[in-house]
């Protein structure tokens, strides 16, 4: 009697935390879908919004992008973290959603440029803050949530749902814009499609906050306001006291930072490199980095669920390790797969394709070549100059050096090479899910209940959005540097790869020497 | 292993330190070279976000090592 009384009691408290995993882990992987379909199309935002001739706009639309992702997060931790720490979790991360899902649908109503003028920049680069400031305390709060609901000693495997949602709300992002893109096609995408992605975040949100409103509070939380230990001033507790503070200090340098460069690198990075240094066409690249992420994904809960017994360092670091050692090698490969002066063309089937067409006052030119070559690769270029009628205009434009042609780049891999891509970043995801699996629990077992929220949020932002979020910016450039002159191809094309080896090698060792291995129990203090 | 700890406290420190000068040096050189907008906002940020994160944090880190303030962490 008392075995079938105590097996109902466990049946019903594992029930209760998969509604607690599902409800939050939806409402989190829709903050990240909110958050990447805006970089994900960063391009066709760009272009309706932030006009390159208008410089303020230019800015503003550098600013969107990096302000947003960097400087904001850490703020929305701080804000939302305290708020978590002193009225509860639960009405904390509804309030980030709501933020998050209102913003990201008033996004997809704002009007162009060519509309409203500068009022279109300015509201988009509002909006965009404001989805920065959500996310910044959606996690924290989240990862908390579900940490002090799971039972001791499967907190790894619990909190790793959280983790998954971060790659798969970019999975859902590609995937939404991929369906979206393909059944509209590109030119009425590219005009008012876009917009769907956008608008289609109030249905996901208005779901995921009938399904939080349910919940309830954290029990640790809801025992903690119990007995009044509640922290009168958790952004104080957290950062002016020693105790604390070396903690943050630790969980930053020896966990996120690393973790975050490995983060971005095997995900965007990887998407960049593909679409950049090897010109892999869109769709079949994002194809690539979406079938890599999907078959990586169950890795964050066997990584994690693996931490609740072997403990959540050794996996972290065995992440970061792997990833500094292998990651040359890996994008070596993509990069020679993909080069084509490695290929044998079969010229007899080389076409090229001129048109030409006058448009208002320019005449344009567009001249398409196609090669094929011997292993069944394809390449497409299209060159497209657009000519002034006007010869005073042209001699102009052409003495001011500005008749480049714009140049487009497609090439589109045979099916052997595609499956090895394919392999090559999933290789680089697992590295991802090594180090990122664990994280959550180990970030809120090194605080304490009552600043938890705040204390463990502001390292993941730092870690994830400065040191990850920069990766694109500083790889970019560190390839840049070594294109000996404009318009040559660069020396090294993996030179980017140097700022995410750097930061994870001094995460590695940081955190080797000065990370516990040993999981504690999360009692309330 | 304490030992080991404090003398890499040293080494933190120095890093977030010597992160700073260099930084700043490096981006006088390159806007000097080149004072387009593209090279001014990505030294901002480096210079307004990612430098200080680094340094803030590396010293305070090494400070804490080497007084022993992670002895206790196995």
């Amino acid at each position: 009697m008392a075995q079938n009384v105590t097996n109902v009691s466990q049946t019903e408290e594992v029930s209760s935390t998969r509604r607690v995993i599902a409800a939050s882990s939806v409402g989190t992987l829709i903050e990240w879908y909110d958050f990447y379909i805006f970089g994900t199309l960063a391009k066709i935002i760009s272009e309706q919004f932030f006009p390159k001739d208008n410089p303020t706009a230019a800015l503003l639309a550098t600013l969107a992008t990096f302000a947003a992702g960097f400087v904001i997060r850490p703020f929305g931790a701080l804000f939302f973290g305290r708020l978590g720490d002193l009225i509860g979790r639960k009405y904390t991360f509804l309030v980030t959603l709501v933020i998050m899902g209102g913003s990201t649908f008033a996004i997809g109503l704002v009007p162009g440029y060519k509309t409203i003028g500068f009022f279109a920049p300015a509201i988009v680069f509002v909006l965009r803050l404001l989805q920065g400031l959500a996310l910044g305390g959606e996690y924290g709060g989240a990862a908390t949530y579900v940490a002090e609901h799971s039972p001791a000693g499967q907190r790894g495997f619990w909190t790793s749902f959280i983790q998954t949602t971060a790659t798969l709300g970019l999975f859902l992002a590609l995937g939404v814009i991929l369906i979206v893109r393909q059944t509209l096609g590109v030119e009425t995408f590219s005009d008012w499609g876009w917009r769907i992605p956008f608008l289609l975040s109030a249905l996901l949100v208005g779901v995921s906050v009938f399904i939080r409103m349910k919940m309830s509070e954290s029990p640790m939380f809801v025992k903690m306001k119990k007995e009044g230990k509640i922290s009168a001033n958790p952004l104080a507790e957290s950062f002016k006291q020693k105790d604390n503070l070396k903690m943050v200090l630790i969980a930053l340098l020896g966990a996120t930072a690393g973790q975050g460069v490995v983060w971005y690198t095997g995900q965007f990075y990887a998407l960049s490199f593909l679409q950049n240094a090897c010109n892999v066409e869109f769709v079949q690249s994002n194809m690539i980095i979406s079938i890599a992420l999907l078959i990586g994904t169950p890795f964050f809960i066997i990584f994690g669920a693996l931490s609740d017994k072997i403990g959540r360092k050794y996996i972290m670091m065995a992440g970061m390790l792997v990833a500094v050692i292998a990651y040359r090698p890996i994008y070596t490969m993509m990069y020679n797969e993909a080069d084509l002066k490695q290929k044998t063309e079969m010229v007899e089937k080389t076409t090229v394709e001129i048109k030409e067409a006058v448009k208002g006052t320019d005449n344009i030119i567009t001249t398409v070549t196609k090669k094929t070559f011997a292993d069944g690769t394809s390449y497409k270029e299209t060159k497209k100059e657009t000519i002034p009628l006007d010869e005073v205009k042209k001699a102009e434009l052409a003495a001011a050096g500005k008749l480049k042609p714009e140049t487009k780049k497609e090439t589109t891999l045979p099916q052997s090479i595609y499956i090895k891509m394919v392999g090559l970043v999933l290789i680089q995801v697992i590295f991802v899910t090594m180090v990122y699996g664990p994280i959550a629990a180990f970030l809120v077992e090194i605080f304490p209940t009552r600043i938890r929220y705040t204390s463990m949020s502001l390292p993941y932002h730092i870690g994830n959005g400065v040191f990850g979020g920069l990766v694109p910016l500083i790889s970019t450039r560190l390839v840049e540097a070594t294109r000996p002159a404009p318009g040559l191809p660069p020396a090294d094309p993996l030179a980017g790869l140097w700022y995410p080896i750097l930061i994870a090698s001094v995460s590695f060792v940081i955190g080797m020497l000065y990370i516990s291995n040993k999981t504690n129990n999360m009692d309330v203090e | 292993m304490s030992a080991i700890k404090k003398l890499f406290g040293i080494v933190w420190s120095l890093m977030g330190i010597g992160i700073v000068p260099l930084v700043i040096m490096q981006a006088m050189k390159e806007i000097a070279a080149k004072p387009s907008e593209e090279n001014w906002i990505f030294w901002s940020i480096v210079i307004v976000v990612l430098m200080p994160i680094i340094a803030f944090s590396l010293i305070t880190f090494g400070v804490f090592a080497l007084k022993g303030e992670y002895d206790t962490i196995e």
